[in-house]
């Protein structure tokens, strides 16, 4: 079957009545979910799993694919309204989002993150179209070295979160790493850091992190400081783009878009590293880069092109290989098996209905997504005219259940009020916490794979110079890192005064 | 008979609530359960432990074995070691959990102070077997063309599993190979934990990979991969896995059975006891199970009380031996 006649097929699935209001459900179900703070993709798709016994898998992978990116669309609503993010991919979204809303222009920074967010997962979805059955490949073309390189590309970038002082931002970094080696050590089981503590021994869960540092720490700092600086009780401000914003972020978009899927195809850690890189190098192609990090529009869109272009790229490993490449698409594989479907490499020939009903059903969720946030945008930021002792307490609530909800462990919810009490006191001597988690979710991932890598060579580092891709990334890596010192060298000598300037950096 | 029997029971369950609404009403030699009961996944959602126990809630409700409500939870943490603890605090008949080998391997790894013996063994009911996997364009096409190699050259030859040294992924490759003659020490295994272990055997980066039966078959029909060896004792049936060779028959004495079961707190009440083995035993013979064990390829292995105390007593001398021998007993 080539291409034509699959898509004609999975349009067939996809346009159905049954589809659409399947496809309608999910969406609006995981936007609806993904909006509330603390919860992702992940909970929202448990939460329909129960729904999905007994109904035909096609359309239960229908609802799930729905549930799944409508989650990722919602989840940019608390990111950017309540500083809260509910999974690891829409961290980045905050770094500009919440200052937007800050400054009174909640309402362009959710329309900003609903375009790019469409934008990002239909260029995504039609090269799916195009490609899925030879990007199996491309899939599994990283091997520990390449994953070993791209992590510490991504690692390098710490230095951009630094706003002010790059020395705190690299305290910031080493204790997210330490952090990063609580638990089970992957490659020899040994325990680290668990100081007999059995709850420690699986590590310290994500959510706990960003939960903690991002959202309790902020409202924690809405508390103390009362008056100033507060989002709430702020204007929605106009939806409406002019000509210029149009244009400062169709680039981002489109180029993170692109990237975003290229990432999102590996499976591992596709999603995450996707939308820090995008927001990354973002800063360092603008010309604006004194702008991220205070509401930039481009510092916005790209993050949020990538997380969706990365989840639609995420079904390529799962519908071609049946390797779940997230957490995520871990429970849509489990949900697959108890409806009788095996997903693996003949899932295309053998289940075209199933293959093709999904990728075609991206087009049109992805619509309806776009029409259905666009005119929500007013209500939705009718959240912030809530009391705000009110939501104050209501964002502490949701933490808690986003958090119990993954782990059902109460020791994770003295975790995280501990890294809310930690995050508080960062705020408060500018510390930035981005670089903290950064290093939290690459560095656990790095350490792994620069393991996996050296069993496998027997020591020899020459295992990253001999993999053409490892040793690209690794020398785009030294290049993006030296470069700005070089050039920040010159740039000093002109203007000395901006070096003692403090900057909030969340 | 059995229906029969049930029906017999509920009537004198019936019989003796009517006659007293103590809560101990049924004495001192029986025992039946007065609220729901709640069986622990010490792990997440989508699992084996989890699918397991709600596969047994569902059709101990189903089939109206238990007339109490079954309620699972997920105690994720520590490869299990968090539900150890919670179940031993708990120290109650209406906390059951579902376990399998890691309740051995964790312990003698030293990663819970809670082994078997801490708790009680009521009864297993099914077994999924290992499999040696390589690529489908690997020089091997047996067992015994691997391990001359891998005797030869050990730096040449790495094993990947998705969990962690000592752990079943690594333990049921080193039990095989160490049948076959290969110094165990030499082993090189890589823990891939974020779902790339098939991906590491995919592109070449490892030679071989030590996982479950079921997660293979699909990728040997897509002609992938190819499984040099499985550790059940005979061949299992059905398409695809009837082809896949034991260990066994290509003259490597080893088995290796990750099998499933159920258990309760520490000396659990002998009344009780009696009640669940009843039960279990009931829930192995119901045709709802032998349903679900068809859907997951689960093969049937059931063992009572007894049985399943000697045969995990037999199991932790074994694992010890071989985490011994690697350095990471404790």
């Amino acid at each position: 079957m080539d291409i034509f006649d699959g898509i004609i097929t999975g349009f067939q699935v996809a346009l159905s009545f049954q589809g659409l209001l399947i496809v309608f459900i999910g969406a609006v179900t995981g936007t609806l979910i993904g909006m509330i703070p603390g919860l992702g993709p992940i909970t929202a798709i448990a939460v329909m799993i129960p729904i999905t016994y007994g109904m035909d898998p096609a359309m239960a992978l229908l609802l799930m694919a729905g549930v799944y990116y409508g989650a990722a669309y919602g989840g940019a609503a608390s990111s950017i309204l309540l500083n809260a993010p509910g999974e690891s991919m829409s961290v980045p979204t905050t770094f500009d989002g919440y200052p937007m809303a800050k400054q009174g222009k909640a309402g362009k920074a959710l329309a900003i993150s609903a375009i790019a967010s469409f934008v990002g997962g239909t260029i995504s979805v039609i090269l799916l179209t195009l490609f899925a059955p030879v990007l199996a490949s491309v899939a599994v073309s990283f091997g520990p070295a390449e994953y070993f390189a791209l992590m510490l590309f991504g690692l390098l970038a710490v230095s951009s979160f630094a706003d002010g002082s790059t020395v705190k931002a690299l305290i910031s970094a080493t204790i997210g790493f330490m952090i990063a080696t609580v638990g089970i050590d992957g490659q020899t089981g040994t325990t680290r850091y668990t100081f007999g503590n059995a709850n420690l021994l699986e590590g310290v869960d994500f959510l706990v992190i960003a939960l903690g540092l991002f959202a309790l720490a902020e409202v924690s700092s809405l508390i103390f400081e009362r008056k100033e600086k507060s989002v709430f009780g702020k204007k929605l401000g106009s939806l409406q783009l002019s000509k210029n914003e149009v244009k400062e972020m169709a680039g981002p978009t489109g180029r993170q878009s692109l990237i975003g899927f290229l990432i999102g195809i590996l499976p591992g850690a596709g999603g995450t590293i996707a939308s820090f890189l995008a927001y990354i190098s973002e800063k360092k192609l603008s010309k604006k880069p004194e702008e991220f990090g205070k509401g930039s529009i481009a510092g916005l869109a790209a993050p949020e092109a990538a997380n969706n272009s990365a989840s639609s790229g995420s079904f390529v490993p799962l519908l071609s290989l049946g390797i779940p490449g997230s957490g995520t698409t871990a429970v849509m594989l489990g949900a697959l098996i108890v409806l009788g479907v095996q997903p693996g490499p003949l899932l295309m020939t053998e289940h075209p209905d199933i293959f093709w009903g999904v990728i075609a059903s991206m087009y049109i969720g992805n619509v309806i997504l776009l029409v259905l946030n666009l005119p929500l945008i007013p209500y939705i930021s009718k959240i912030l005219k809530v009391p705000r002792p009110l939501l104050i307490s209501l964002v502490i609530v949701f933490c808690i259940i986003g958090v119990f909800g993954v782990s059902y462990n109460t020791f994770d919810l003295y975790l995280l009020v501990l890294f809310g009490i930690v995050g508080f006191f960062m705020a408060r001597f500018k510390f930035p916490a981005a670089p903290m988690l950064l290093a939290f979710i690459l560095g656990g991932m790095m350490e792994q794979s620069l393991r996996q890598s050296l069993t496998i060579s027997n020591g020899s580092l020459f295992i990253f110079v001999e993999k053409p891709i490892a040793l690209t990334l690794i020398v785009i890596a030294f290049l993006s890192f030296i470069v700005p010192i070089l050039r920040n060298r010159n740039r000093k000598k002109i203007d000395e005064d901006s070096v003692d300037q403090k900057y909030n950096s969340m | 008979m059995k229906k029969f029997l049930s029906v017999m029971s509920v009537f004198i369950l019936l019989f003796v609530a009517a006659c007293s609404n103590d809560s101990t009403a049924s004495g001192d030699d029986t025992w039946e359960p007065e609220k729901t009961i709640e069986i622990v996944a010490p792990a997440g959602p989508g699992g084996g432990w989890d699918t397991t126990a709600r596969m047994a809630a569902k059709i101990f409700e189903e089939e109206e074995i238990i007339d109490q409500g079954l309620g699972v939870v997920n105690k994720p943490g520590g490869g299990g070691a968090v539900a150890w603890a919670y179940i031993h605090g708990k120290d109650s008949p209406y906390n059951l959990f579902v376990n399998s080998p890691p309740l051995l391997l964790v312990p003698l790894n030293g990663q819970s102070e809670y082994t078997f013996n801490d708790f009680t063994p009521i009864s297993n009911l099914i077994a999924d077997y290992a499999a040696i996997a390589v690529s489908a364009d690997a020089e091997w096409d047996n067992l015994n063309e691997l391990f001359e190699d891998m005797k030869k050259d050990p730096e040449s030859i790495a094993v990947v599993g998705a969990s962690s040294p000592g752990s079943m992924d690594h333990i049921q490759f080193v039990h095989v190979a160490k049948a076959a003659g290969v110094d165990i020490t030499k082993i090189k295994y890589v823990s891939d934990q974020d779902g790339g272990a098939l991906t590491q055997l995919l592109n070449g980066s490892v030679e071989v990979f030590s996982t479950g039966v079921a997660e293979t078959v699909e990728q040997v029909r897509a002609g992938n991969i190819k499984v040099l060896g499985i550790t059940s004792e005979e061949r299992l049936t059905g398409e695809v896995l009837e082809d896949f060779p034991t260990a066994i028959e290509q003259g490597i004495d080893a088995s290796f059975i990750n099998w499933r079961g159920f258990f309760g707190p520490a000396d659990m009440d002998q009344a009780a006891l009696d009640y669940y083995e009843q039960k279990f035993k009931e829930l192995n013979d119901s045709e709802g199970w032998a349903g679900v064990r068809e859907q997951y390829g689960w093969s049937e292995m059931y063992m009572d009380h007894e049985e399943y105390v000697d045969f995990l007593t037999e199991q932790e001398k074994e694992m010890k031996a071989l985490l011994d021998e690697l350095g990471l007993g404790n």
